[in-house]
């Protein structure tokens, strides 16, 4: 069974506050700490944990800058075999769809059973590149992946996706394939630091629009058919009440709020 | 202005919301509304979507029994070839997740996925989507096109009284056979647990910010001192501090009780949508930017490791007087 | 696993091993866990073992306070055992997810709390203080080396403040790194990740040796512990803050003049007390504030029960149930009537102040670093 797993290095705003810089068109990331796409961690520990079981290569692939060389030196690490890093300044500002082009042509000329990424990202979210890249490729799909089963190595799998509610649609699908995974399907595991430092020996292959054959006007913003126009923050409903003071004052407030209104 | 498709979607004998609300929507857009339905024996769809569409293009066959993302991409691209609409709208649901990408692929259409607000400009939309969680709206700017695709958040139109007759066109399945890569197998129910939070009428919700296993009993203490049952967000149930079945949101459970205390969680709309319903809302948040403040109507801007233990404390002294 | 990893016979010394069972009559744990550290002694003399004991639980309710080795007849040090066993689970990858993450963000952001780099100084933001530039021409007294817990955490990070306080009001001319201070690697050693210890070590030792200062004052005991006997080729030497305190009362430097009427005792902490032999410097400063009411604990010193932060216990739950030592220490001190229970650790800082609250005395009992309470004396 040979893999290709998908990773993006992200800013973590998760509990970060966002702000939004001059251009009205980025972040201001001086402030955030960076890491592999919650979902692409997981996408990573399932080709690792099936390349355990059956035998078969994983090969790493991401698309971003140098900095993007530390999450596939991680998933190297906990048992990836190859890697590649689609860099290039025509790749930037792309879309989903865009960054799915320069994937699907990195993976074409792989042998692989199954392409692995995560189901969306956390910093534009929009949860295209498993569906669009499958589609590029011409093999099926299958996203919103909680639950892998290989029925025939390199041949078929069972797998289930999640729905709305928490209901399971499982399905059977054949390889080769592309599946977009969730958070949750494993426990991603830790990459110790000797790990790292032995993969750091491993070749990190550089491609550019042009090794993979494609025209600079099809990828990146130039190959996007979304642009974006400007961040604002986001629209809210009427704001919260905010209780103000140190917490003794504030939870006392809010014990009286839901005291006077019957809540406790 | 060239025809709105709107893919109506359904799942075990239920249409569901979202179908509703984009035809909704999709009305006050201009333009031809023309519902797109795929089933088996969905007639009574059929006739429901008549009150929201000036034209229900239906496709009844076997094959449409349950949703597979092949077969509606095959069956939609021959639509949408055929009948040539502007823009294709699908809910931003496990459903169009799956599909709209391939979708726009085949179609070389562009796409944009999960759009929360929607205007057009002639036949081009445009569209207002979210980044980083929830954290900021990224206007975006469309190319020039033939058709657009566009997937719909949940509750991003208001979904309407019927006020439109349209008529129920049938149409001839446009595939002729079943396709062999990919098949439906079966739906499987979440595993319900001891606690039904659904029937919960006091919940207090955990998120991300409680940040370790070990720091669970803080709000462990809150939910004893109020009588509340715990929830949690996606970030806490994936850590395995809390069973599956406390995750509210849209792949867990959606709940609408008297108060939702919600720790530590930013409000990413995945989660906002299963608990937008509680009466009261409460957040606690050490981030005055988080995107709960945005549906709470009381919010604490601190560490909620500070506030919290003070809050049980004030909360059993005035459970006391 | 490669040969000499599993070497443990010769690495521990474990023949040298009378299986006397001092180590786990000492150990403070083994009174709430199913730690036994003298069978590990024991069982790990069995290669074939290795792998079955690396995945014991119990191996990660070490608290690494050197109780053990402290007391052992024979010189060896039982605590290493466990934390050789921990690399191996390291060395799979398999260990808790809340380690996993603790240990990445030290690897990425230098720091285990998952913060930002460029947010390391942010709890200096309101205090006047000077970054130090590396190879500067002028020298400067000291370098404070900030724990990250007093970095980040924003209970602890009262302490630092304190300790700025102090030191401006004594006058010392000092200065910090800045956003390029970096985790000591004291947790990440005895969390058993070796070659990321390695990295701190010699990153550390490179960044700390371009300035030019005469010596470097921890904060954190465990950083302390960790600069002074485990880095190599630092160039000055490194006190723990309760020992440049000490010494700017004992010269008159620091002066404090103002009264903080409380009953306090103190609790030692193990990187400070059994470990490096500071028992005294803190408590000269403790009583040396006007208007304390100093009171000792009855397990003190070399005695003191362990606080069970330490060892990367901050982030591993322990299976047990029973009463944590910082409970039962917390009960101890409200016993003899104390207000406050001092520390000079950021962990000790933690777990007390956690246990106080568990316990429902955090209205009559405080738990301050010695700092906070100097800084209410000025």
């Amino acid at each position: 069974m040979n893999m290709v797993v998908c990773v993006k290095r992200v800013p973590d705003t998760s509990e970060s506050e966002v702000h939004i810089d001059a251009s009205g068109k980025d972040i201001d990331k001086s402030r955030l700490s960076f890491g592999i796409n919650e979902c692409d961690n997981y996408a990573v520990e399932e080709a690792i944990q099936i390349k355990e079981r059956l035998e078969g290569a994983v090969t790493v692939i991401s698309l971003g800058s140098k900095e993007s060389d530390e999450v596939i030196r991680m998933a190297l690490a906990k048992g990836g075999d190859e890697a590649i890093r689609l860099e290039d300044d025509a790749f930037a500002g792309g879309d989903a769809l865009a960054v799915a082009k320069a994937l699907a042509a990195a993976i074409k000329g792989l042998e692989y059973d199954m392409v692995f990424t995560g189901a969306l990202t956390d910093d534009d979210g929009y949860a295209a590149v498993p569906v669009a890249l499958a589609e590029l490729l011409g093999v099926p799909h299958a996203t919103y992946v909680k639950k892998v089963e290989i029925l025939e190595p390199g041949k078929k799998a069972k797998v289930g996706r999640e729905l709305e509610g928490g209901l399971m649609e499982f399905l059977e699908i054949d390889m080769p394939c592309v599946l977009g995974i969730q958070t949750g399907i494993n426990e991603p595991r830790y990459a110790s630091f000797k790990g790292i430092k032995q993969a750091a020996k491993k070749e990190i292959a550089l491609k550019s629009a042009a090794d993979l054959g494609l025209d600079v006007s099809d990828v990146g913003e130039a190959g996007s058919w979304a642009v974006l126009e400007q961040f604002t923050p986001p629209v809210v409903g009427e704001m919260a009440e905010i209780l103000e003071g140190e917490p003794d004052e504030t939870a006392a407030k809010l014990a009286a709020i839901l005291k006077e209104k019957g809540l406790v | 202005m060239k025809d709105i498709f709107v893919l109506i979607e359904h799942r075990r004998g239920e249409m569901r919301d979202v179908s509703v609300e984009m035809l909704s929507g999709a009305a006050k857009l201009g333009g031809t509304v023309v519902a797109v339905l795929l089933g088996k024996d969905v007639d009574a769809f059929a006739e429901k979507a008549t009150g929201y569409a000036d034209k229900v293009l239906y496709v009844n066959d076997a094959m449409y029994e349950n949703y597979n993302s092949e077969l509606y991409q095959k069956a939609l691209s021959a639509l949408i070839r055929e009948h040539g609409p502007g823009v294709v709208l699908m809910g931003n649901t496990a459903q169009g997740v799956d599909l709209a990408p391939a979708l726009a692929v085949e179609l070389n259409a562009p796409l944009v996925t999960d759009v929360t607000a929607l205007e057009m400009d002639g036949d081009k939309p445009k569209p207002t989507r979210q980044f980083y969680g929830g954290k900021l709206d990224a206007h975006l700017a469309m190319k020039d096109a033939d058709l657009y695709i566009l997937t719909i958040r949940e509750a991003t139109f208001v979904a309407e009284e019927p006020s439109k007759s349209g008529e129920v066109v049938k149409a001839d399945n446009p595939v002729s056979e079943e396709i062999p890569y990919r098949k439906f197998l079966e739906y499987v129910e979440p595993e319900v647990g001891e606690v039904d939070i659904t029937q919960s009428n006091l919940l207090v919700g955990v998120g991300r910010g409680i940040r370790e296993d070990k720091n669970m009993p803080v709000v462990e203490e809150l939910a004893q001192a109020i009588g509340a049952d715990l929830a949690a967000s996606r970030a806490v149930v994936d850590a395995g501090w809390l069973p599956s079945d406390r995750q509210v949101g849209i792949s867990g459970k959606t709940v609408k009780p008297k108060l939702y205390l919600a720790v530590g969680i930013s409000g990413a709309f995945q989660h906002v949508t299963g608990m937008k319903g509680a009466e009261v809302i409460v957040a606690i948040n050490k981030d005055p930017d988080a995107p709960i403040f945005g549906i709470a109507d009381y919010g604490i801007v601190d560490d909620l490791f500070k506030v919290v233990p003070k809050l049980v404390e004030k909360i059993k002294e005035s459970k006391g007087a | 696993m490669c040969a000499e990893e599993l070497d443990f016979v010769e690495k521990y010394d474990l023949l040298g091993c009378i299986q006397c069972g001092r180590c786990t009559g000492g150990c403070p744990v083994a009174l709430r866990t199913d730690l036994r550290v003298r069978c590990f002694m024991n069982d790990t003399q069995n290669e074939e073992r290795l792998e079955e004991l690396s995945e014991k639980p119990e191996i990660w309710d070490c608290t690494t306070c050197f109780t053990c080795a402290a007391r052992c007849p024979k010189g060896l040090e039982p605590l290493e055992v466990l934390i050789g066993l921990r690399s191996l689970q390291i060395e799979e990858g398999k260990v808790q997810p809340t380690v996993r993450d603790a240990l990445e963000s030290i690897f990425k952001d230098g720091n285990p709390w998952g913060s930002p780099r460029a947010k390391r100084l942010d709890w200096a933001s309101d205090l006047e203080v000077e970054v130090l530039e590396p190879e500067a021409e002028e020298t400067t007294d000291v370098l404070l080396f900030i724990c990250c817990t007093d970095a980040y955490d924003p209970r602890v990070m009262k302490a630092a403040q304190a300790l700025v306080k102090v030191l401006i009001a004594a006058g010392v001319d000092f200065g910090l790194i800045g956003d390029d201070e970096s985790c000591c690697g004291s947790e990440v050693r005895r969390l058993g990740e070796e070659g990321l210890f390695e990295m701190c070590d010699e990153e550390n030792v490179e960044l700390l040796n371009s300035f030019n200062v005469n010596r470097i004052v921890a904060i954190s005991p465990h950083c302390y512990n960790t600069l002074k006997k485990e880095y190599h080729g630092l160039k000055v030497p490194v006190l723990h803050y309760t020992e440049l305190v000490a010494e700017l009362l004992e010269d008159g430097k620091l002066e404090l003049p103002k009264e903080v009427a409380k009953v306090v005792t103190y609790h030692d902490p193990c990187f400070l007390g059994k470990q490096n032999d500071i028992y005294d410097e803190p408590r000269y400063v403790i009583t040396r504030i006007p208007g304390v009411d100093f009171r000792e604990f009855d397990r003190c010193r070399e005695r003191s029960l362990c606080c069970e932060g330490g060892g990367g216990k901050m982030w591993v739950e322990s299976e047990s149930k029973e009463e944590r030592l910082a409970e039962i220490r917390v009960e101890d001190a409200k016993e003899m009537g104390a207000e406050v229970i001092a520390v000079a650790c950021p962990f000790c800082l933690l777990t007390l102040e956690d246990a106080t609250k568990v316990k429902g005395v955090d209205e009559e009992m405080q738990v301050m670093d010695i700092l906070e309470l100097l800084a209410e004396a000025l």
